[in-house]
């Protein structure tokens, strides 16, 4: 009798022992082993794009504590946050796209039948590279706005996109240039893929982007508490 | 035949169950490690540095993210405190809370579904290119953008929310959304009306997606829709450095 009881005991022991052993150790082991797959080059390419990224969080960091020390100051001395509160709003709307933006970017002037994953590509790689604001043919993305349909039936937003078509972004202009021209990039693959369509990239001193037009407020979705 | 059946009664109840259960542990353990094969690589020593830097630089960028999302709330408190012209700030506050909410800074939760993409179970069969059985930046921005053709609002992958500015990429096979290493399987999250899920199986981009990848390579695709989907704000950068949003005395137009 007690045998079968120190039995059952070391069963359930040695179950939760492993059953415990097995979810940490492949818990732990997701990410490292994700990475552990990549080629060092890879590797570098990631270690660059993560470093970039923190150092502009960094940046707004510090740019924020400005902000919350010259508003706190304010508030102790009873003054109005009017100020802050315009500057908060104004940059908000214009980086949502609900206000226009210019300033130093590109353009990219695509003649021939590019189909939508084509310009969709280019799209992401010139927000990857740190574009600030983009639009094709005059129309702001926003999200939910995608480029879909065949080369000859291109439809953005609901309406129709006919070539040649002109693309452009705010941003660091060698940067989104570099990086939609390096070697094997966007523009060498599409160009190789549509040998018909020509692309061309152009560093633009100031670039002036509209507006979108659409309603960008969730109607579904409610504030999570 | 006899002394057999005399050795198996003396083997106790409890020492059978042992064994049937570390064999089967045993066996769920290796048939877990070996689905995991293809993304299993031996480190290398030249890798070993570069693997710690990145998990070491991924922790980074979550602290920041966390800092920024604590610094823009105490921000909020102090905006909401000013005295001065209270009818004033208590308008621009109301515009600052709807362009926040409409522009992903803030979590929300609603109806929709969530869709899964997983790594494929199936063997690289010899000549076969270990990469396409992966999940990839472009498969998930073929879900994501066949999810906003079908009517989502707002959408998260793996907890990152995608906003204005979100590249999705790929670096060797891996995921990076808004900058953030992710790793697989991905859950696509979005808020949507009723029938999202119908609307998405028919939109072109997803059935080239589920014949290319799923059908082709075993790319594993499921979806549930619970009763709320709950999207975290975006922690990232709002700062434009290079443009310079045009004045505008009617800023509301963010209202629906």
């Amino acid at each position: 009798m007690k045998r079968g009881w120190s039995g059952r005991l070391t069963v359930g022991a040695v179950l939760l022992l492993l059953g415990f052993l097995a979810v940490a150790q492949l818990r732990s082991q997701a990410t490292d082993q994700a990475l552990a797959q990549l080629t060092v080059q890879d590797l570098t390419e990631l270690v660059a794009n993560l470093t970039a990224r923190n150092n502009q969080l960094r940046d707004d960091a510090r740019t924020l504590e400005t902000q919350r020390t010259a508003l706190q100051a304010a508030v102790q001395r009873g003054d109005s946050s009017a100020a802050s509160i315009r500057n908060d709003l104004q940059r908000l709307l214009g980086w949502s796209g609900v206000l226009g933006v210019s300033g130093a970017g590109v353009r990219v002037a695509i003649s021939g039948s590019l189909p939508s994953a084509g310009i969709n590509t280019l799209v992401n790689e010139l927000w990857n590279a740190g574009a600030e604001a983009i639009s094709i043919d005059g129309v702001r993305l926003v999200p939910g706005l995608v480029v879909e349909g065949d080369a000859d039936a291109l439809v953005l937003g609901g309406s129709p996109l006919v070539a040649p078509l002109e693309l452009l972004a705010v941003g660091q202009p060698e940067t989104l240039a570099g990086s939609l021209t390096r070697a094997g990039g966007p523009i060498a693959q599409l160009a190789a893929s549509y040998p018909q369509v020509t692309l061309a990239v152009s560093g633009e001193d100031l670039v002036r982007i509209k507006p979108t037009d659409r309603s960008l407020a969730p109607v579904l979705g409610k504030p999570r508490i | 035949m006899h002394g057999l059946r005399t050795r198996a009664r003396g083997v106790a109840t409890w020492q059978v169950t042992l064994g049937v259960a570390l064999l089967v542990l045993g066996f769920l353990i290796a048939a877990q490690l070996r689905s995991e094969g293809p993304r299993v690589r031996y480190t290398s020593q030249e890798r070993t540095p570069l693997v710690e830097t990145a998990l070491d630089l991924q922790a980074q960028q979550e602290a920041l993210k966390a800092q920024l999302l604590s610094i823009r709330a105490e921000i909020q408190g102090y905006e909401q405190q000013g005295q001065g012209g209270a009818a004033i700030t208590g308008k621009l506050n109301e515009q600052l809370q709807a362009v926040r909410l409409a522009s992903g800074l803030v979590a929300l939760q609603g109806p929709g579904l969530v869709i899964q993409l997983s790594d494929s179970t199936a063997a690289v069969p010899p000549g076969g290119n270990a990469r396409d059985y992966l999940v990839g930046g472009a498969d998930v921005l073929a879900v994501v953008r066949a999810l906003w053709l079908s009517g989502a609002e707002a959408i998260a992958v793996n907890g990152e929310r995608l906003v204005v500015s979100t590249a999705i990429i790929d670096i060797g096979g891996s995921v990076l959304v808004n900058s953030a290493y992710l790793a697989p399987p991905y859950q696509v999250a979005a808020i949507g009306p009723a029938g999202m899920f119908d609307k998405l199986v028919r939109v072109p981009g997803f059935v080239d997606f589920v014949k290319s990848r799923a059908q082709t390579f075993g790319i594993g695709v499921s979806y549930a829709t619970p009763a709320t989907v709950d999207l975290p704000a975006y922690a990232g950068s709002v700062t434009l450095r290079y443009g310079k949003a045009a004045p505008t005395p009617e800023p509301s137009v963010v209202a629906p």
